[in-house]
């Protein structure tokens, strides 16, 4: 039987594009992360909100963080298909431009969900199993597929116009650390938090997943997780939207 | 049209163009039909637009002028099932992070080959191609003829009617080339349209049915290549060596001779038993030449008219002024 095509690109994209190494530092350093920071602030960090331990504040962040680390595998898939001519090559074969974005989306999510489990494997010794409800783990995992479509879109659309391999993965690294460091990821907003570095927290999109995320593991899911939910599913449209341009007016030849 | 191709048109061109920019066409005014069966070679010099048409024929690019179709399809409507059917090794050189023989796996599953049948078929290329020893390498690790060798083979893991190749020898050595070219020859008469472009013209000569030459992204001719030889070949070399060293007033008479019956007459040798001259009316002034001798009683160790090669066709035709296609008499566009 032969899959669809958009599977059979996403099986490709997993099987042909990633060495061992990379993922093993992709998803690695976000698990030794878990582990040491856990551990160690855990030490110094009484409390920490609702979560209570400072583990249990920062596994839901960490989870939640695997929508840029798969964000950041599929722009990477994207940025050698470009650099590597698969692009074209793939266009010239029984696939459309679409199927292969989709693919690519797909293979995002998959990846952030490969995280997602890796992460909450990590954190089990640490932190304990949670106790979510079917609802709340659906909402966890919504709340990833759209941070996972807003980021990859938002990098396929990226890696779609510039033709810099320098530029792309300078911009990739930026935006992955800034976004991930100018969150709630690892630490809490309070009411000491500086006006400044608030208001630009808050308008980091990966506040609000994580935020979510974070509420649906202690059981304090609300109205404004629900609006978070709508502005994350706005921005994923709007990134998807520059995706697919990026990619109409994808240009051929060589990308350095 | 030649007589191993059938009259199925599956691919043309008519008036198609394209441009980078609203005034810079890489393409224009293109027109020509490709039979099922034939192998047609798309020759030029760099930027001559041959990767352009490459890319509009497998509907990579969408032209901004003219059209054409592909299986009987508008070129602009084309899409999957049109695709599906084409071969294409492009100029650049594509591969995925995996080793060669995966890589073969691999492509054959994303066109839809069965695990089985893609098993078989890498090794048939692997041996084809002798890229057995390296199929646990990374293709990025190979020398440039082997990565090459390795498009190739990749492209021939699926099942096609149209391949279309740019420039698939480039860098590869003399017996390599020359199996690939039987290979895929064996390939065209098993009924497999080619369409190849490539700077080694005796590549297209020995293995193309008719060859389109381009020059800034203009098609100027389109023929078989004894027909193109024989439209461009201009004046021709006939080199005559006689039995002895001839007299210098042998040497006079002979250059009076030529002169008075040559057309476009240029003598580049003329000494001891030797004489090499070019000439429009080279098999005339050959007789004019014979029947001198034969008077004077002299006989030839050897006397001969080099046959015009499609490269000194090629420089004539790339190297003329003027856009304007000039086709080849009996040759549909």
């Amino acid at each position: 039987m032969t899959l669809p095509p958009v599977l059979r690109l996403v099986v490709r994209n997993f099987r042909a594009s990633l060495d061992t190494i990379t993922l093993l530092v992709m998803f690695g350093q976000p698990a030794f992360l878990i582990v040491i920071l856990g551990t160690m602030f855990n030490q110094i960090i009484p409390s920490v909100g609702a979560s209570g331990s400072y583990v249990a504040f920062l596994v839901p962040g960490m989870i939640a963080s695997q929508m840029i680390t798969g964000a950041v595998l599929a722009g990477r898939i994207f940025w050698l298909d470009r650099r590597w001519s698969m692009v074209e090559q793939i266009f010239s074969g029984p696939f459309r431009r679409y199927e292969y974005l989709a693919a690519l989306l797909l293979t995002t999510l998959l990846f952030a969900l490969v995280g997602v489990g890796i992460m909450a494997l990590v954190a089990l010794p640490l932190a304990g199993l949670p106790t979510l409800s079917v609802v709340e783990l659906l909402v966890i995992l919504a709340t990833i597929g759209l941070g996972a479509t807003f980021f990859g879109a938002l990098l396929i659309a990226l890696g779609g116009k510039i033709r810099s391999a320098n530029l792309y993965f300078t911009i990739q690294s930026l935006l992955q650390y800034f976004l991930i460091f100018v969150s709630t990821v690892y630490y809490p907003v309070t009411s000491s938090t500086p006006p400044a570095l608030k208001a630009v927290v808050y308008a980091n999109p990966l506040t609000y997943a994580v935020n979510t995320v974070r509420d649906a593991f202690t059981h304090h899911f609300g109205v404004g997780d629900l609006t978070a939910g709508i502005v994350l599913g706005s921005l994923a449209t709007v990134t998807f939207f520059l995706a697919v341009w990026s990619f109409k007016g994808l240009e051929f030849g060589p990308v350095q | 049209m030649s007589r191993m191709t059938n009259g199925e048109v599956i691919a043309s061109a008519r008036d198609l163009g394209f441009a980078y920019r609203p005034d810079r066409f890489a393409v224009r005014h293109l027109s020509f039909a490709l039979h099922r069966g034939e192998v047609f070679g798309l020759l030029g010099r760099n930027g001559a637009g041959k990767t352009t048409t490459v890319r509009l024929l497998t509907t990579l690019l969408t032209p901004t002028e003219g059209g054409g179709s592909l299986f009987g399809r508008e070129l602009a409507r084309c899409g999957r099932a049109e695709r599906a059917r084409l071969g294409v090794v492009l100029q650049s050189e594509s591969l995925d992070f995996v080793s060669v023989e995966q890589n073969l796996r691999l492509y054959a599953f994303l066109w839809g080959v069965g695990r089985e049948a893609a098993k078989a078929r890498a090794e048939e290329m692997l041996a084809l191609f002798e890229l057995g020893e390296s199929r646990h390498r990374k293709p990025w690790a190979l020398s440039g003829g082997e990565r090459r060798r390795f498009q190739v083979a990749r492209e021939l893991m699926h099942d096609m009617e149209l391949l279309f190749l740019d420039e698939p020898t480039v860098g590869l050595d003399a017996l390599t080339r020359s199996r690939i070219l039987d290979y895929l020859a064996q390939r065209a008469r098993r009924g497999l349209s080619i369409v190849f472009t490539t700077h080694i013209l005796h590549e297209a000569d020995l293995l193309c049915h008719r060859i389109g030459v381009m020059r800034e992204g203009h098609l100027i001719t389109v023929g078989s290549p004894a027909e193109i030889k024989r439209t461009y070949r201009g004046p021709r070399t006939v080199e005559a060596e006689f039995e002895r060293v001839l007299t210098e007033a042998e040497r006079s008479a002979l250059e009076a001779r030529l002169r008075e019956a040559g057309d476009g007459l240029e003598i580049t040798a003329l000494q001891d038993d030797l004489i090499v001259f070019q000439a429009r009316n080279a098999e005339a002034l050959v007789a004019e030449v014979a029947r001198w001798a034969t008077a004077l009683g002299l006989e030839f160790e050897r006397i001969a008219v080099r046959e015009a090669t499609l490269e000194e066709a090629f420089v004539r035709i790339v190297s003329e002024g003027g856009r304007t296609p000039l086709q080849v008499a009996g040759e549909d566009p």
